[in-house]
């Protein structure tokens, strides 16, 4: 169970990205976020595994208040959640195996890792989350050498190498071809069967409805909604996404 | 147009042309000299062109008859021979200062020839040079010793040499000695920047802000290697290079240290600013897995930089080469201090030899270096 009360973050320039965020996440969930790029959806999901520091509230998970966990407190809480980027965030000169790789460092030898000495067992099990997404034969190509859909695949891959409790999934397919958005999602939708909680934000009402279990909307850093996928109807829609998203919203469904 | 305008900018051109006025007077420039001065420079240039770079081995061989000088102070050659290498002179003794003429048959052909007095007391005395024909042959007109040569009745020989080239060109040894203090001058730079590299690498992602720059310590760190960069920056590498050659007397080893500080600063400028230039993606992904700091760095961006490293460094050693020529003239060995000497010594071709290695190499490591970089990607 994620409790997150109160969340507010306004950036060192005086933007106000979260406003009074409150909101659950059930355990087994797949949770989503929408609102307009801009309305806070990414700052909520780094505020989670505080890749950026609130301002104020508490975020609790299974009681541990992530929010006032010291460094190395943080750290072991950070290897449970995994995170899925827009722009899959892989070191592209690096095989896609180190990029997996790179997943586990939070629970490997930090000496022999730093010498990038890894052992069989984690290589074992890279491959295995690759063939989860099959791309076991990409393994030793460089990570820029796959295509878009490909290299977020690797960053599902690596995030499994955390055996996460949680995925935290910034827009994961915002910058692949639409054709590809469901066959991401289907990965996500098939770790989320497996128990792990999902909160991924989407832009697209079409995969909101068929993959969300429950879903927050955001507006200019304010919770406008939340309530199962069902109830967002067009009208709800245009209501969180304002008048000119008819267009985006007419070409994506 | 306003009249403050007006005056504005007749004050601006009136001080730009004043200063140009001043640069011309303090730089003397002559520009006519350098044609009035034409044939020194010529002269300077045609030894640079013509550089010093190959000898050949040269085959001595010498025949000599008995020469008294004068008549009858010693007994003359009793009979010439009629074949082989010999020499026939008009007459078989001589009075000081008498001219006659001297022959010579079947030597080597086409050979130069120095034609010299041996004295008795074993000391030689060069007469006159000249060239064989085609078939070995050559005819001289030889002055006589101006006294008396002949001491307790043994008398002076004259004696020819006939110097043959043989074998093929071979380096001189001027081009021996520049190729050795190329090398000196190219391991010193290698050296410099290897070593600058091992200590800028490090140090510089302490001053790269998107590594360090996080907290009161953090930006502390930045602030202190971001300055002590850019303060040994600003000293000149001839500066440094001075100063290291009083503090440990002159010659490569202060050169070296002079060119490796340089160098510490440069790259790790050069370095920190790849460091900033990163995508901050993957170190937000690392940071995301829970991975420590050091490993976020080792895995997210170490391998975003090391081609702009390598880069760089090559790029360095490249530059290191013709810094350490220049540091050479201020007494830190290699080719520069070659040169220097050569300079001073007036020997042009011998410079020239030394020149044209610098631009041979210098041109050779700026196209090994960008073809290298070119293949980084």
């Amino acid at each position: 169970m994620l409790k997150i009360q109160n969340l507010s973050k306004t950036y060192p320039n005086g933007t106000q990205a979260l406003k009074n965020v409150s909101f659950d996440v059930k355990d087994g969930e797949f949770l989503v976020v929408i609102g307009l790029s801009g309305s806070g959806k990414s700052t909520l999901l780094r505020c989670i595994n505080r890749l950026i520091e609130p301002t104020e509230g508490k975020i609790f998970w299974d009681d541990v208040d992530i929010t006032a966990a010291p460094p190395a407190e943080l750290r072991r809480i950070r290897r449970k959640i995994g995170m899925v980027f827009q722009q899959f965030n892989l070191v592209k000169r690096s095989s896609v195996m180190t990029n997996v790789l790179s997943g586990r460092l939070g629970y490997v030898n930090p000496w022999t890792s730093l010498l990038g000495i890894w052992a069989q067992e984690d290589k074992q099990r890279a491959l295995q989350a690759l063939d989860r997404v099959g791309i076991a034969d990409k393994a030793y190509s460089r990570a820029d050498a796959l295509s878009g859909g490909q290299q977020q695949r690797v960053g599902i891959a690596r995030a499994l190498m955390q055996d996460p409790k949680l995925i935290l999934a910034d827009e994961p397919v915002a910058s692949l071809d639409p054709v590809l958005s469901h066959s991401i999602l289907q990965y996500l939708e098939g770790l989320n069967k497996e128990g792990i909680t999902v909160i991924c934000s989407l832009h697209f009402l079409d995969l909101v409805h068929r993959y969300a279990t429950r879903v927050v909307a955001l507006k200019d850093g304010v919770k406008v909604f939340e309530g199962s996928a069902k109830e967002i109807d067009r009208a709800k829609f245009k209501e969180i996404y304002g008048e000119e998203a008819q267009e985006v919203r007419a070409a994506s469904l | 147009m306003p009249v403050s305008r007006i005056v504005r900018n007749t004050l601006i051109t009136a001080l730009v042309i004043a200063a140009f006025a001043v640069s011309y007077r303090v730089t003397e420039a002559d520009f006519p000299r350098l044609f009035r001065d034409l044939p020194k420079g010529r002269e300077l240039l045609t030894a640079f062109l013509t550089p010093d770079v190959f000898t050949r081995d040269v085959e001595t061989r010498t025949v000599s008859i008995v020469f008294p000088i004068p008549c009858g102070s010693a007994p003359t050659e009793e009979s010439l021979p009629s074949e082989g290498p010999r020499l026939v002179p008009s007459v078989l003794c001589a009075e000081p200062l008498e001219k006659f003429t001297l022959e010579g048959f079947d030597l080597q052909p086409n050979s130069e020839v120095v034609i010299r007095w041996r004295l008795p007391d074993g000391r030689t005395m060069t007469a006159i040079r000249t060239q064989t024909d085609a078939n070995g042959h050559f005819s001289q007109e030889v002055q006589a010793r101006p006294i008396q040569s002949t001491v307790d009745g043994v008398a002076s020989r004259l004696e020819v040499d006939t110097l043959t080239p043989v074998g093929g060109l071979k380096p001189s040894q001027a081009l021996k000695d520049v190729t050795d203090n190329m090398f000196v001058t190219i391991f010193m730079a290698l050296l410099s920047t290897t070593l600058a590299t091992v200590i800028a690498a490090p140090l510089s992602f302490l001053a790269a802000s998107n590594i360090t720059r996080k907290g009161v310590i953090g930006t502390f760190v930045y602030y202190l290697f971001r300055s002590f960069f850019n303060l040994m920056r600003s000293y000149d590498p001839l500066v440094m290079a001075t100063v290291f050659g009083f503090w440990l007397s002159f010659g490569p080893f202060p050169g070296f240290l002079a060119l490796t500080v340089v160098t510490i600063a440069s790259l790790g400028k050069l370095f920190s600013e790849a460091v900033e230039n990163i995508d901050p993606g993957p170190v937000e992904a690392l940071q995301a897995t829970g991975a420590p700091p050091l490993h976020t760095v080792r895995y997210g961006v170490v391998p975003q930089v090391v081609p702009d490293f390598i880069s760089y460094i090559i790029y360095h050693w490249d530059i290191n080469v013709r810094i350490s020529t220049i540091i050479g003239f201020v007494g830190g060995g290699g080719i520069g201090y070659y040169l220097n000497l050569s300079i001073n010594d007036f020997k042009w071709h011998q410079a020239g030899t030394a020149i044209w290695a610098i631009v041979i190499v210098v041109w050779a490591m700026d196209f090994l270096s960008s073809e290298i970089r070119k293949r980084l990607t």
